[in-house]
């Protein structure tokens, strides 16, 4: 549950003279669902990797609450990207060899927060999006299971934010269907913000408001539907 | 954390079998160059142990201690018997021993000698007794006969075109417990049998027959064919400058001693004698005692060992130390090893270059992996120590098994040795191994941190996009 807020955000790669994204002021608020839209080169994806913090933010300021993405160094960046905001990717980026529950606690055993509660709390995610068999291994579940994995890895932390670029966009239109379903369920009862960069328009009709970029502007904020709340 | 590099690597398994083969090669080699050395000096060392002092004639040390210590088939120029007679009555000397060699049966060397060196230099009888009489045979522990056996001495070796002694047996009375030493390949019989066997000794007057039937050098006769102008051998017009002048009977059958046929052939067919096998052993030596090749000292104090060796390293006879011999050939020896360990230090150099090849390589292929992990919120440090572990593994995982390789090369070599020669090589680890294995394993830590620090300075969004 956190609010954004981007002031005089400039990204510029080295050999560039344009910016590839750059935001005046944009604000996002807790609990809100946003859909992000553009093609390629439009700097929807810079814009997700500087709100989630993989990227450093050099000109501006991006504040997830209270927190100044561009006063964290990169270790501390990387402790509270883990700790509050939750990652679905289109190629979900899963690991092979591992359980599907061993997956969705990857990340926290990785950063030594492991405790009995979240294990358990892993286990109870696993149902909640509507999987079976915590102990199948990832390489054998279908597409649509695996960003399933994901998502509730994902959420396994209780992340205030929820940022998934174009979590549907490699599945096919029924399991997308359902991944969006998930995504937006989930957010809603945890009361995360979601930002969604995505093409599906099933699913940007549905998230409350649509951000449009072209050429690393944002060209058009509209109030969709269903889910402004 | 561990699940996680598990995982990873049973997904990567040929790969990391490939690394691990790699290393553990490497290292084997070595270890096995190390422990091959080290064995062989041990080995050498602990089969010279017992022999304090050993006085041969003048010549080459090496082949002193090599014939007489590994009993090595090779000539030796002989030394007077009297030397024998003087030693034994020798007041700093505990007991002075000939050795005689020459003969050999069924591979195995027949050694003459007395009784005070096989109870000097044995742990003692396995089964049976010592010889007591001139035609019994003590064997040595890895001599594959029973007791009882008949033993047909054969001159000189079966491949050097030696010939049996016809009508000479020995029968086996005891079997000694093992040594470690090439003397648990030695039949043992008295030295008095070897002379009779040659036609030598003073006891039964054999050889004077013999001399006589052949028509040619009885001693006393040699002057006057010299003043005749008649050819003869040089090996005899020599020995007649040897300056034991007192026994001359004994002095043209010298070189029966010396092993090979070469040295012998000029001598085959002329002095044989026989021995009787139910006469008692004599093992004082008077002076006809007939020349020898070698004679153990064991003297009583280390400062008579000293000064015996100085008394015995004048004019005709030699005397030395094995262990300072031994220590010698070493010195040879580790330049030997040096360059195997250079060659191995060589291929080791060469895996570890392919090595960070190979992984450099891999954590390019892994980059997506890897800014994954990170975007998902593993710390750099969590990234840095599963790509610095899995490699570590493997390379440790190498080490280790490159030691045990070496270990086993280094046994089966010690195994063939001993089976060639007698001498038991010790193979074993030392503290010093231990070091070598820390050394390697910081080597290996050190070098599965190259492609862990590329993954860690890695930016996850560069990573993924890639």
């Amino acid at each position: 549950m956190l609010s954004l807020k981007i002031e005089n955000l400039a990204v510029a790669f080295p050999g560039l003279t344009a910016p590839v994204l750059a935001i005046d002021h944009l604000e996002i608020a807790a609990g809100s669902g946003v859909a992000l839209t553009g093609g390629s080169g439009s700097g929807k994806s810079t814009l997700i990797n500087i709100i989630a913090g993989l990227e450093r933010t050099r000109a501006g300021h991006v504040f997830w609450g209270d927190q100044n993405f561009a006063d964290l160094s990169e270790g501390r960046r990387d402790r509270w990207r883990a700790a509050n905001i939750g990652l679905v990717m289109q190629d979900f980026h899963l690991f092979p060899g591992l359980s599907a529950i061993d997956n969705i606690l990857l990340p926290a055993r990785l950063s030594r927060v492991v405790t009995a509660d979240l294990v358990k709390r892993a286990h109870m995610l696993f149902q909640t999006v509507g999987l079976k068999r915590p102990e199948q291994h990832v390489e054998t579940m279908s597409r649509g299971e695996m960003q399933r994995v994901a998502i509730a890895r994902a959420l396994l932390r209780k992340p205030g934010v929820i940022i998934a670029d174009e979590p549907t966009a490699s599945l096919d239109l029924e399991s997308g269907e359902a991944v969006g379903d998930l995504l937006l369920s989930v957010a809603a009862d945890a009361g995360s913000t979601l930002i969604v960069a995505s093409h599906d328009p099933r699913l940007i009709e549905r998230l409350g408001r649509r951000l449009s970029l072209k050429g690393g502007q944002i060209v058009g904020d509209t109030q969709t539907g269903e889910m402004a709340a | 954390m561990i699940r996680f590099i598990l995982a990873d690597l049973r997904r990567l398994w040929l790969g990391g079998a490939v690394v691990v083969l790699l290393v553990a090669l490497a290292t084997a080699l070595g270890v096995a160059v190390t422990l091959q050395e080290r064995s062989l000096r041990l080995g050498s060392a602990r089969a010279a142990d017992k022999f304090d002092l050993i006085v041969g004639a003048a010549g080459s040390e090496t082949q002193l201690v090599l014939s007489s210590i590994f009993l090595q088939a090779a000539p030796l120029p002989l030394i007077d018997g009297s030397v024998l007679t003087k030693l034994s009555a020798d007041p700093r000397v505990d007991w002075a021993a000939p050795i005689g060699f020459g003969d050999s049966f069924a591979g195995y060397p027949i050694i003459g000698t007395t009784t005070k060196l096989v109870a000097g230099t044995t742990p003692g009888f396995a089964e049976g007794r010592m010889f007591a009489l001139e035609g019994e045979a003590v064997l040595g522990a890895t001599v594959n006969l029973p007791l009882g056996a008949e033993i047909k001495p054969m001159h000189g070796t079966a491949e050097t075109g030696g010939h049996t002694h016809a009508g000479q047996a020995y029968k086996v009375t005891g079997k000694l417990r093992p040594t470690g030493t090439p003397w648990d390949r030695a039949i043992l019989v008295p030295i008095q049998a070897v002379w009779h066997v040659h036609g030598l000794g003073e006891e039964h007057g054999h050889e004077e027959e013999h001399r006589n039937g052949d028509g040619h050098h009885h001693a006393h006769e040699g002057k006057e064919h010299h003043e005749d102008g008649e050819t003869h051998v040089e090996g005899e017009t020599e020995e007649h400058a040897t300056p034991v002048a007192e026994i001359p009977a004994v002095q043209p059958a010298k070189p029966a001693f010396a092993l090979g046929a070469a040295s012998s052939a000029h001598i085959e067919e002329d002095h044989h004698g026989s021995i009787d096998p139910d006469a008692l052993i004599v093992e004082t030596f008077g002076p006809s005692t007939p020349g020898l090749p070698a004679i153990l000292v064991k003297p009583k104090t280390i400062a008579d060992a000293y000064r015996l060796r100085q008394e015995y390293r004048t004019g005709s006879t030699l005397g030395v130390f094995p262990g300072e011999v031994l220590t010698r050939l070493y010195a040879t020896l580790g330049d030997a090893k040096m360059i195997l360990s250079a060659v191995a230090a060589g291929s080791q150099g060469l895996v570890a270059a392919a090595l960070v090849l190979v992984t450099v390589i891999h954590v390019g292929q892994r980059r997506r992996q890897i800014g994954a992990l990170r975007a998902f919120g593993a710390p750099r440090l969590s990234v840095f120590t599963i790509v610095w572990l899995e490699l570590f593994l493997l390379v440790a995982l190498g080490i280790g098994i490159g030691f045990l390789i070496g270990l086993a090369a280094a046994q089966i070599g010690a195994q063939l040795f001993a089976a060639k020669s007698g001498v038991i090589l010790p193979v074993g680890f030392t503290r010093e191994d231990l070091r070598l294995a820390l050394v390697f394993l910081g080597f290996a830590a050190i070098l599965a941190a190259v492609p862990a620090l590329l993954a860690y300075r890695q930016s996850p969004a560069t990573a993924l996009r890639a």
